[in-house]
């Protein structure tokens, strides 16, 4: 079989972590925005109210993390599903470098086996 | 005499372009029992010398004969004809794999991918002169991966394959898995970067075809994840398995 092939995607063990962790994040994540936001509104919706919330460590950093949990679940779930669907080439590579580069190790990149066997 | 009616699948390399599939029926007597494998030995003597199958040991353990047999994978070895339903038997060849000629498929790349992950015990510290102990436990885990008689079921099976050519598959993982788990290895990270990449461990999504597949009731999504957990614990924790 074609060896080269394989070499050319060394790496994946970060994706495939931050992937699930974010999962877990989103998980969790939604769950208390939902609730908090929708299920028990926190008090009356005006201006005050919500400048508050927003105001709080709590809630920003809940936020934050699910803005950023969801940005990588979302962008590296679809460069997968491009994947799946045959579009290893240039595109999918050019998306995996750019969802990609700040998981960057270079052992991701160490060469595969350099035979058969 | 009672009677089985076979559909077998034809395909012939040399023929011009084939439009549609072509499927020959013929009648199989037998007596009390019939295996597909023997119906096809039945055909093969009797009524077109033409057809073309793979076989070997024809008691389930080569992995030759793997088949489509009634819309299941199956050894045609192992299946006897009065245990499937329907009027007719077809039998077809795995699909998803470039072939040889009527049931016989091309398992170039299957066997090309098994070798890839380097298949063999890895031992650096010294052999000892008697045998290397292993504990009941140790032992225990590979009773399930060992049982693989690489048929090529589950690698038939796998959407993953389907999609992406060279995604080493769960037939190679789980004998990445056999020696990987095994307490005797020493591969270390030797062996990883075969199947720590996107064309191996990480592109299986646990669909779980193969295991329905497997004529052997084995279960490569198991051994994939656990070589994706492990993977991790040995990149980040510094773990030995
Ligand atoms: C645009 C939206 C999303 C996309 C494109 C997406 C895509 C993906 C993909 C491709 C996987 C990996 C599947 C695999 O390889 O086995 C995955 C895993 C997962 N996703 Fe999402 N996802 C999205 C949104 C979400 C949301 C909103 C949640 C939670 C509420 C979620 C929870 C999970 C979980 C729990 C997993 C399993 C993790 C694992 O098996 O490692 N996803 N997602
Ligand atoms: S569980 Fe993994 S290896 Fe098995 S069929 Fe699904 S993708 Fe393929
Ligand atoms: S895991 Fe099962 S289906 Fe796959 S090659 Fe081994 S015996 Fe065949
Ligand atoms: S002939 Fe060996 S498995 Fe069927």
């Amino acid at each position: 079989m074609r060896q080269e092939l394989i070499q050319e995607h060394q790496g994946g063990m970060w994706l495939w972590l931050l992937q699930r962790v974010t999962a877990v994040v989103l998980v969790v994540g939604l769950a208390v925005h939902l609730i908090v936001l929708h299920a028990f509104n926190l008090g009356e919706l005006t201006f005050d109210n919500v400048a508050a919330r927003v105001a709080s460590w709590f809630f920003a950093a809940v936020d934050l993390s699910l803005l950023g949990a969801g940005l990588f679940h979302a962008l590296n779930g679809t460069r997968m599903v491009l994947l799946d669907y045959g579009f290893s080439g240039e595109v999918a590579r050019c998306w995996g470098r750019s969802s990609g580069w700040w998981v960057w190790r270079p052992s991701d990149t160490a060469p595969g086996p350099s035979g058969r066997g | 005499m009672p009677e089985a009616r076979f559909r077998v699948k034809r395909y012939d390399p040399e023929a011009p372009v084939m439009i549609g599939a072509r499927y020959d029926e013929f009648t199989v007597p037998y007596e009390s029992s019939l295996t597909v494998l023997e119906g096809l030995f039945y055909i093969q003597e009797h009524l077109d010398g033409s057809l073309a199958f793979r076989y070997c040991c024809r008691a389930a353990v080569c992995g030759s004969c793997a088949m489509y047999i009634n819309g299941t994978y199956r050894l045609a070895c192992q299946t006897n004809v009065r245990h499937l339903h329907g009027d007719a038997i077809t039998v077809e060849p795995m699909p998803h794999i470039p072939l040889v000629k009527d049931l016989v498929s091309d398992m170039t790349d299957f066997f090309a991918k098994y070798e890839a992950i380097k298949p063999y015990l890895m031992r650096n510290s010294k052999t000892p002169d008697a045998e290397i102990p292993q504990s009941e436990a140790d032992r225990k885990k590979l009773d399930m991966p060992i049982d693989c008689i690489m048929c090529g079921c589950c690698y038939s099976s796998c959407p993953s394959v389907w999609g992406e050519g060279s995604y080493l598959g769960p037939a190679a993982l789980l004998k990445a898995y056999r020696f990987e788990v095994d307490s005797r290895d020493e591969a270390g990270k030797t062996r990883l970067p075969s199947f720590d990449n996107e064309r191996g461990i990480y592109r299986c999504h646990t669909i779980t075809n193969c295991v329905e597949a497997c004529p052997k009731e084995l279960n490569p999504t198991e051994a994939i994840q656990w070589l994706k957990g492990a993977t991790v614990r040995r990149r980040l924790l510094g773990r030995a398995k």
